[in-house]
């Protein structure tokens, strides 16, 4: 892969190549980029098959992280390439017309992280989620706790104890 | 598109169409595979209650119920999980700070009973319990750090030849690494004589808040300079840190917070007594950790407070005792300031029993508290413990702090392996080194390193400091010179090999190899086996009508003696370090307080 990774250098640019294990990689794009790399490494380096596409909240940075698998079943390889795009205008490129499946991840991550994939087949319908109305659920600042607390009734009969009061109630009562 | 071959290949899936399909119509008796999230097991041995568990699931799934009752380093509750909410993500298992916490490969339970699902992995009996496959975390704890900042100390060669403090303190950055690793489970609150409100202090440190960070100290510890140097910590080894990792450095945090406020800071957040005079008395005894604690709290409640104390300066044994490279005077004298702010006035030079007598305080004040600490050495009583040259260590250390000046000879053998032979015996190393550029003590002590007394770090420094510590040697004689000019002076120390320490029923009787003889040639043999209270002051009358505990004045659980008019705590009565007598010195307080109101209700 690091043939590969430096093949492309001079004409991308291409940063943080981590290569994680011997079957794969990941290496940082830029979205101008993107699809060209994508083309040229569907059709001419043998990355035929979309592993899959999904993303990391970078919250502290402000980011997205779109990761994109891609594999080459010939060589036995794979390779992610990490695309960051602002957090506050989440927004990525459609790929859907490179591989029909990205339309379904696109789909996912519309609903999951509240990002935008414009002119994305079926993009704004509900996917796994019905009748979400709280803020997409994979974003860290989705307070996961306070949303099943609210949402969930709590079994009757429940009572918990904290364990420092209780030390204290039985360990020295006198104060 | 893709290739033809990716195109084809779902037609591979073809070959497969005469054989048992994957899915099945009974799922039931089907086992999951080897790493499968299904019903948690844990070991409830292992278990410490801790609840971080229930703090990090995210579905509020965990309820923490009481199995048993707590003890030190357990709070007795174990993780009660309810299956109604629980989702399997295993960061339950993830955070487990012991690792007791697992999951079986076991999910599927058929029960017509919906709070079936609701039990105490561990506690109640389930079949997958002895189950071997299922999820477990991989290696250590990885959701908090395992192991603390390093402490920045002075190297062996700086500070060999000066008494300067030799641990450096924390950053901020050292700290906020260290007060992440906290999870706030408060199982070290109950460890902590004085029950310090751990962490929340450290909570503050995360948020910078070091006003707040004060302010909780002050609650529980008016002596966090102190503490957070020489406190022996007990806290940390209850701390649920420790089971893959270190114990979070709680010493070392309450330092940190009371390094970044200055002094004048802290007299306005911890102000003044906010409440009018009762224009009662009390008499304070003593001004070492338990007696200054006491008068603090008695002058907050509006009590005129006054401390006799017998040496030139207030402190007691955090003067007089703890070396100053450990405990540096004016760190001391900051906590002593906000103590005096409070109203506090304290005698120094004035000696209960000679210059006053105990019965003038009891005629002249509402109550008397008595702190009078361990100030009297204890002698071997060896041939030879009498000769010019045989020095008691605490004798010594304080004539170190008061700057009066002591024999320095080039050899000094140390009898004993507490802290108190590694305070004495760094001292006069240092002394050594000031005086002859080299170090020449040799500390002897009964027990072997295996059961050694003094902490670790100790004898660590020690050696690092050209300290000699041999283990297993008794002392049989003190030798001195038999003639000439020196004549009854000491020459040497005679150890024999220790064999064992106690006897069958435990009772001190140490048994030696004679033949494993050896004389360390010395000019000066330093006792330092232990201390006990020097109780002249109280005369013949009192001393008969107290009660005794095992040759220390009894109290009852408030510090109460059985005098009405006189209360006890700290190491005379208590011990063993400055925490205890801080807490003591609470408890005291207290007790006052009821008595004096009472008093003043009787009056009206
Ligand atoms: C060498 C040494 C090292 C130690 N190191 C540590 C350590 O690292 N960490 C720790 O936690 N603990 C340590 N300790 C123990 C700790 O210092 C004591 O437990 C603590 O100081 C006890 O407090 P106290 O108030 O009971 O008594 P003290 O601190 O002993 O104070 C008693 C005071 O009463 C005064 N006094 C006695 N009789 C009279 C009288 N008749 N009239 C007037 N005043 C009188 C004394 O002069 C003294 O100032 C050490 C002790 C020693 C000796
Ligand atoms: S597995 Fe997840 S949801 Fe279930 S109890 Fe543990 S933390 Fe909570
Ligand atoms: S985190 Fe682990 S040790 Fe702590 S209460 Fe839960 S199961 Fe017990
Ligand atoms: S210091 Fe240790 S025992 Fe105390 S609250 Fe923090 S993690 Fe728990």
């Amino acid at each position: 892969m690091r043939d590969l990774i430096e093949k492309l250098t001079p004409r991308y640019t291409l940063g943080n190549a981590t290569y994680q294990r011997a079957d794969l990689t990941f290496v940082d794009v830029t979205r101008d980029e993107l699809r060209a790399l994508l083309l040229e490494l569907r059709d001419k380096e043998g990355f035929t098959h979309l592993v899959l596409l999904t993303a990391v909240d970078w919250i502290e940075e402000g980011k997205f992280q779109l990761t994109y698998m891609i594999n080459n079943r010939e060589a036995d390889q794979t390779l992610g390439l990490r695309l960051y795009i602002d957090r506050n205008d989440a927004e990525g490129d459609t790929i859907h017309d490179i591989w029909p499946t990205a339309a379904t991840y696109q789909r996912e991550l519309r609903e999951m992280f509240g990002i935008a994939f414009p002119g994305s087949p079926r993009v704004d319908e509900e996917f796994i989620l019905e009748g979400w109305t709280d803020m997409p659920p994979y974003r860290r600042d989705f307070d996961t706790l306070a949303y099943s607390q609210q949402t969930y009734v709590e079994r009757e009969g429940r009572e918990t104890h904290d364990p420092r009061a209780t030390m204290k109630h039985k360990m020295y009562p006198e104060g | 598109m893709g290739s033809l071959r990716d195109v084809l290949s779902p037609f591979t899936a073809w070959k497969h169409v005469i054989e048992t399909p994957v899915t099945i119509k009974n799922p039931i008796g089907r086992e999951a595979a080897d790493r499968y999230r299904g019903f948690h097991q844990n070991d409830t041995d292992k278990c410490i209650g801790c609840g971080s568990c229930e703090d990090i699931c995210q579905n509020a799934a965990i309820d923490m119920i009481p199995v048993d009752n707590p003890k030190d380093g357990d709070s007795g509750l174990r993780p009660q999980i309810d299956y109604g909410r629980c989702c399997w993500c295993a960061l339950c298992v993830d955070v487990c700070m012991t690792g007791s916490l697992t999951m079986s490969n076991e999910y599927t339970w058929v029960d017509s009973d919906p709070d079936a699902f609701r039990f105490i992995p561990g506690v109640d009996k389930m079949p997958w319990d002895d189950f071997e496959k299922g999820y477990e975390r991989q290696g250590d704890r990885m959701l908090s750090g395992l192991t603390r900042p390093e402490m920045a100390e002075l190297e062996p060669e700086a500070r060999i030849g000066n008494f300067d403090e030799i641990v450096a303190g924390y950053s901020r950055e050292q700290a906020v690494l260290e007060a992440d690793r906290c999870v706030e489970c408060g199982l070290c609150v109950a460890t902590c004589p004085a029950h310090m409100d751990i962490p929340d202090y450290i909570a503050a440190i995360r948020e910078g808040d070091y006003d707040l960070g004060t302010q909780i100290l002050y609650e529980t510890n008016p002596f966090s300079e102190v503490c957070g140097r020489v406190c022996t910590h007990k806290c940390e080894t209850v701390c649920a840190a420790q089971y893959e990792g270190e114990p979070i450095a709680i010493r070392w945090l309450k330092r940190h917070i009371i390094d970044n406020v200055s002094e004048e800071r802290r007299l306005e957040i911890v102000g003044t007594p906010q409440v009018l005079p009762t224009g009662q008395k009390v008499a304070v005894v003593g001004a070492g950790p338990a007696g200054l604690t006491a008068a603090y709290d008695l002058a907050r409640s509006g009590h005129a407070v006054t401390v006799f104390e017998a040496q030139d300066k207030p402190g007691g044994m955090m003067r007089y005792g703890i070396p100053e490279y450990r405990l540096p005077y004016d760190a001391l004298d900051r906590d002593i300031a906000v103590i005096k702010a409070q109203g506090v006035e304290i005698k120094t030079g004035t000696r209960i029993g000679t210059d006053i007598t105990l019965d003038q305080l009891k005629a002249d004040y509402d109550a008397t508290v008595l702190s009078i600490g361990l100030h009297l050495g204890r002698s071997t009583r060896v041939p030879g413990s009498d000769a010019p040259g045989v020095e008691a260590a605490i004798d010594l250390l304080r004539r170190i702090t008061a700057g009066e000046e002591v024999p320095v000879p080039k050899k000094v053998a140390v009898i004993g392996g507490g802290n108190v032979a590694m305070d004495i015996a760094r001292s006069m190393a240092r002394l050594q080194k000031q005086k002859f550029g080299e170090v020449g003590v040799t500390v002897t002590a009964l027990e072997d390193f295996d059961h050694f007394l003094a902490d670790k770090e100790e004898v660590t420094e020690s050696f690092e400091e050209g300290i000699e510590i041999l283990d297993a040697r008794g002392p049989q004689e003190i030798v001195t010179f038999k003639s000439g000019k020196r004549k009854g002076h000491v020459k040497g120390l005679r150890t024999w090999k220790v064999t064992s320490i106690f006897d069958e029923q435990g009772r001190f009787t140490p048994q030696y190899d004679e033949g494993d003889e050896m004389v360390h040639e010395v000019e000066m043999v330093v006792e330092a086996i232990g201390q006990m209270a020097d109780i002249s002051l109280l005369g013949d009358e009192l001393t008969e009508a107290l009660e005794w505990n095992r040759g220390r004045i009894a109290v009852d659980a408030d510090g109460h003696t059985s005098e009405p008019w006189l209360w006890g705590g700290g190491d005379a009565v208590h011990g063993p370090d400055v925490i205890h007598a801080v807490a003591d010195g609470h408890k005291i307080a207290a007790s006052v307080n009821v008595a004096l109101m009472a008093k003043a209700e009787a009056e009206k």
